[in-house]
């Protein structure tokens, strides 16, 4: 039987895809996948799942939350460090510290401290640190986030004294060099580095970039050795996946999970720090009439929500830092659900010329956090029985970021941002000059007598300090309503069974592996 | 692509294919030479008979069904969230259950389905409108038009998709128009590509010489004599597109760049209701439901109108079922 | 053939270009990624700062200039985001992606081409019905939904195989199932149809009354003639999985290139974003011309005339 066509080779059609398939089964054999197996790890090593893969762990830009959860007191160390439930400063790498004059602080460094490279740790590489940091034109985050625009004078006095000397009065610089990872004088003082030298108590073994990072104990740490020897970090987007390697037994600790995960009794709620408000802009009419602002705050159920959408687990806010933060004022009660208030208000303001019909555009970015697209659309509700016109404008977060921080997006009309606010630092400064000042740099407005406020609180110190900014939040909502509060929120972490790790404020932004122990 | 519902056994002297010099002639159900109509022909195939129905239901749906469910759709209620369907114990309205802020499942369908329709079916119109038209025009000419063509087909699918979705979406403005463009413009060559195919090949079929030979002009030629023929398999491949465009338009809004809120379309429903899919599994089974039951009807009356336009073919729908199935064995075939 | 390949190579060079410089225009056009990687409250001094290390504020065509310069230096760009160099990015991400693709448009050949068959041997009849409509539902079940439900009840009901991630085979098994199954439906039509086309020429009744076994009838001659349109829309579809595994990447959390581009757009790195587009570009024109010569291989007609002399 001869076969039809006159083929030169004798290749029939099954044979194309009998070869192809063996060139792809060999190709997968040396795949680029790990071929270590999955699940089940050592019982030394703590598996991490985190939302994102952290773009560097460069020490300078550890306040970014996605570089900081991994790097911060795991692989590098602060000179001071603030514990997040009593909110006092701690000795760290450095063991005391004082104001020896109005601009100067004097620190006594830790003896006995050596970086993983064997260097060792002296007020040299700590006066490089700040300086590298703070000073010099690599543009690291931090100096943006915690230290503006002022460079610092620093000085090795000797091998354990450090000085440091601000430009202006400032009282909380020991807070701020919290914010500090400490480097050796070997770092790159001209390009960021992907993988720090710290001293901290984990040292990175590896970045398999893309799939996963790898930490371990090293035996040179100055401190008590960590309960877990190794810790490995992997990501995922879906925070459903991130739940299902935790009840999978894929990992042992899940970041930033959703209450709808079903993760049941292996989720540990903790207050995040995180406080969610509408941000609005008043130069543009219709919100630029108090009125109107007050009724936004009146529209909203905050009670309502937090019941409905977050099974009762955030609290309902009256200003933008919850408790455990210096100058939170806990005698604010905030702005109750009154629906008839808020459109009498409205009514009052349209009687008085006040276009009320005008578009308020409510910009939202999405998937900011769980639940934001439900949210968004209950408050675009809310608002819209109080007699305005709302518009929803669900953004991704470069585009989101033009209506943020300024310079701000022009000709947009009258926006109301939806803003998700994380303060890190536990001093309500932080928030405060950003958030309120005419020319903070996420503040729509101000009023110079408001500015003059928080200059003032700015400066003051101790009971003082915390005075003047719980003054602050009580003018803001009294006579400036830049803000209408949403609440302060609680997050969720994935914990199995076998490690024991109870969850603060600042878990989300510096998870310490080396609090994390195995269960008895 | 010739797929086709008709069975092996092709009675003798006729062929699967247009035979050759018999020049196509555009369909048209006429009862007065004997042949049934399109609709009676429709009758006879059950599935096809359901499947058009359905689509008919969705279509019916999407036209009247918002005005009808009124506010349904968009009113709140937070004590009402997630409420499990299949009971009337809170009204007919809930019968499907409940969203996240507790509106109506079945009003947000309805209204869903128009989005979802007013997204799909131009998407479809334009890329096969413009990518046959083009695709024939390269196929019938050759020669150079034919080379640029292709590249330019091959530049449109190597480009990502994405890219060009988040950009016209966010640099002008998210609107559904937008997506429409986008899907419309990234499905262009699958037409182009196949439209130049069978216009090549038929270019050298003796009907189109003829018709040449005659002085006819190109676009006549196309007109009359290449697009009737080519048309089938791009209605085929239309209704595949169909599916496949409310599929990318649901994976565009998992990325978080397609229908954005307030407005609601099937996909935005899946997308949004996979985080509840353990506790709330009617958010983003029902939408996904009816995005499959759509596609699976849209893909058996296409496969059905496949033959009844086709005039070689449409006399095996009109055989009693039986015959259709009929299949001469191997074995008694052999002497 | 060799002549053949080489002018397809040439005349995909220009297709290319426009390619990249379309992407290099469009990324531009998102505006200015200054916010996105400085810090909040960052002075405008900053942010000149910024625009000026980055070359942003150059015309666009200069911008291209440096671009197209730096390309034939083999210098591609660094992240915005990581500082790492472009194209070791999109290179390291790049083989996940093709590994998948590639298994998967095997897999779905080989499902489809035996089902199809099974399904043409007795057209109408019930087994055509039921992978009809099994290949049609297949076709039309959006994948992130299926990915998820797929962890949910093999990796956490069940506990078969790990929810997501690289390592170890069963790992490869949801993504994969996840990719596999719309161009396994689509295929299982287009394998169908043909094949009922193929098997009803006058070739193969005489094949038949020749004394061929059934399975010899169907495959080698009916599937070698039904073999080309499958190709073709095999080849599309494989296309598609390159450009198109964005989602499963996401969820499964499979390092490739799908994933590599949606975050650069969403984070407007553009070095990135040019590079592994240009990367995936490269790929789909040589897997085009890989299927047009295959295409050739199989159906004599279509092969360019050579002249032997």
């Amino acid at each position: 039987m001869t076969s039809s066509s006159k083929l030169p080779f004798q290749a029939t059609a099954l044979r194309w895809p009998a070869l192809a398939a063996v060139a792809v089964f060999g190709l997968s054999a040396c795949s680029v996948a790990n071929s270590d197996s999955a699940g089940g790890g050592a019982a030394d090593t703590v598996r991490v799942v985190l939302g994102q893969e952290p773009p560097t762990l460069e020490a300078c830009e550890s306040n970014l939350t996605s570089t900081g959860v991994v790097v911060r007191s795991n692989v590098t160390e602060p000179l001071i460090e603030r514990n997040p439930q009593s909110g006092e400063l701690e000795p760290k790498l450095a063991t005391e510290w004082k104001a020896t004059s109005n601009t100067e602080w004097t620190l006594k460094l830790r003896e006995g401290v050596n970086f993983q490279d064997g260097t060792p740790f002296n007020a040299e590489a700590a006066a490089f640190t700040i300086d590298r940091a703070v000073n010099s034109k690599l543009g690291c985050n931090v100096e943006g986030y915690v230290f503006g625009d002022a460079d610092l004078d620093v000085k090795a006095v000797d091998a354990t004294t450090l000085t440091v000397t601000t430009p202006e009065p400032d009282p909380i610089l020991p807070l701020r060099l919290s914010f500090l990872e400490v480097v050796p004088t070997s770092t790159s003082t001209t390009e960021k580095v992907r993988e720090p030298i710290g001293t901290g108590p984990y040292k990175i073994d590896s970045w398999d970039a893309g799939q996963k990072i790898s930490l371990s104990s090293w035996d040179g740490y100055w401190g008590d050795k960590p309960a877990y020897a190794k810790a490995e970090y992997q990501w995922r987007s879906e925070s459903s996946v991130r739940a299902a390697m935790i009840t999978s037994g894929e990992a042992d600790v899940a970041m930033g999970l959703s209450p709808d995960d079903n993760i049941g009794d292996l989720g540990v709620d903790y207050p995040n720090n995180e406080t969610v408000a509408l941000r609005m802009d008043a130069n543009e009419a219709p919100l630029n009439d108090i009125r109107i602002r007050q009724a936004v705050n009146f529209a909203i159920d905050k009670e309502g929500i937090v019941n409905s959408l977050y099974q009762g687990k955030h609290q309902v806010a009256a200003q933008l830092v919850p408790e455990g933060i210096v100058g939170h004022n806990s005698g604010l009660k905030g702005w109750p659900f009154d629906l008839e208030k808020a459109k009498s208000l409205v009514a009052e303001a349209k009687a008085d010329g006040v276009d009320t019909a005008k578009q308020i555009s409510l910009v939202v970015r999405s998937a900011q956090f769980p639940k934001i697209t439900e949210l968004a659309q209950v408050l675009q509700e809310q608002l819209s029985q109080a007699g305005l016109n709302v518009k929803l404008k669900m953004l991704e977060t470069s585009q989101h970021l033009t209506y943020q921080v300024r310079p701000f997006a022009e000709d947009e009309g009258a926006v109301a941002l939806m803003t998700q606010h994380g303060n890190q630092a536990g001093d309500a400064a932080f928030t405060v000059d950003q958030y309120m000042l005419s020319t903070g740099a996420q503040s729509y407005f101000g009023t110079p007598e408001f500015d003059a406020m928080i200059r003032k609180a700015d400066a003051a110190s101790g009971d003082a300090r915390q005075k003047a900014f719980e003054e602050i939040f009580a003018y803001q909502n009294d006579k400036v309503v830049q803000f209408a509060h949403i609440s302060h929120q609680t997050g969720i972490l994935g914990k199995a069974k076998s490690v024991s790790y109870t969850p603060n404020s600042s878990s989300g932004d510096e998870l310490r592996i080396s609090e994390m122990t195995p269960a008895s | 692509m010739t797929s086709s519902l008709t069975d092996g056994a092709a009675p003798e002297g006729q062929e699967e294919r247009q035979p050759a010099g018999q020049p196509p002639t555009r369909n048209a159900p006429d009862f007065r030479d004997g042949q049934p109509g399109l609709f009676r022909l429709l009758l006879k195939d059950r599935f096809a008979a359901v499947a058009a129905f359905v689509l008919l239901l969705v279509g019916l749906t999407a036209l009247v069904g918002p005005a009808l469910m009124g506010d349904l759709a968009t009113k709140q209620n937070l004590l009402f969230a997630n409420k499990a369907p299949f009971t009337m114990a809170h009204g007919w309205e809930y019968f499907l259950g409940s969203d996240s802020l507790g509106r109506s499942m079945l009003a947000r369908l309805v209204v869903a389905s128009r989005t979802t329709l007013s997204v799909a079916l131009p998407a479809v119109a334009v890329a096969l409108l413009i990518g046959s038209l083009w695709g024939v025009w390269a196929g019938y000419h050759r020669g150079w038009r034919e080379n640029v063509s292709m590249r330019v087909a091959d530049v449109i699918m190597s480009f990502p998709s994405l890219l060009l979705a988040v950009v016209v979406l966010y640099v002008f403005s998210p609107s559904a128009a937008n997506i429409v463009l986008i899907l419309a413009l990234t499905r262009i060559p699958i037409y182009l590509r196949t439209a130049r195919a069978e216009s090549a090949e038929l270019q050298s079929r003796t009907f189109v010489d003829a018709a040449r030979t005659f002085g006819a002009k190109p676009n006549a030629i196309i007109f009359r004599h290449v697009i009737p023929v080519v048309l089938p398999t791009l209605l085929t491949l239309a209704t595949l597109e169909f599916c496949y465009v409310m599929l990318a338009e649901s994976s565009l809004s998992f990325l978080g760049i397609g229908i954005q809120p307030p407005d609601v379309s099937w996909g935005l429903m899946v997308s949004q209701g996979r985080q509840y899919l353990q506790t709330a599994w009617w958010l983003s089974i029902f939408p996904g439901v009816a995005i499959v039951v759509t596609t699976i009807a849209a893909n058996v009356l296409a496969a059905w109108l496949r033959i009844a336009t086709d005039p070689a073919q449409r006399w095996r729908l009109a055989l009693p079922r039986k015959r259709l199935i009929a299949r001469i064995p191997a074995k008694e075939a052999q002497p | 053939m060799l002549t053949y390949l080489r002018k397809r190579i040439i005349s995909s060079a220009l297709p290319l270009v426009v390619v990249v410089v379309g992407v290099f225009a469009l990324a531009r056009m998102t505006g200015n990624p200054a916010s996105l990687y400085l810090p909040l409250n960052a002075t405008q001094q900053m942010r000149d700062d910024f625009t000026a290390r980055n070359g942003l504020d150059q015309p666009l065509l200069v911008q291209m200039a440096d671009y197209f310069g730096g390309v034939l230096r083999l210098d591609f760009g660094q992240s915005l985001r990581t500082g790492q160099d472009a194209a070791a990015m999109a290179l390291r991400a790049f083989p996940a992606t093709l590994q998948l693709a590639a298994t998967t448009m095997v897999l779905a050949v080989v499902l489809a081409v035996i089902v199809g068959c099974w399904a043409a041997l007795k057209p109408n009849g019930v087994a055509d019905r039921i992978s009809s409509f099994i290949s049609m539902a297949a076709a039309s079940i959006p994948d992130f939904w299926l990915a998820i439900v797929g962890i949910w009840i093999f990796a956490i009901t069940l506990g078969w195989v790990p929810t997501s991630g690289v390592s170890g085979a069963s790992a490869w098994v949801l993504p994969i199932a996840t990719l596999l199954l719309r161009p396994f439906g689509v295929l299982v039509q287009i394998v169908r149809g043909s094949m009922v086309s193929a098997l009803s020429e006058p070739y193969i009744k005489l094949a038949r009354s020749r004394g061929a076994g059934e399975l010899r009838v169907v495959t080698h001659h009916a599937l070698r003639n039904a073999a080309a349109p499958a190709l073709t829309v095999a080849g599309d579809l494989t296309v598609g999985l390159v450009n198109g595994a964005v989602v499963v990447e996401t969820i499964f959390g499979w390092p490739g290139i799908g994933k590599l581009m949606i975050d650069s757009i969403l984070q407007r790195d553009f070095a990135v974003l040019q590079a592994a587009v240009l990367l995936t570009a490269v790929a789909i024109f040589a897997l085009n011309i890989l299927i047009d010569m295959g295409y050739a291989l199989l159906d004599a007609r279509v092969r360019p005339v050579t002249v032997k002399a």
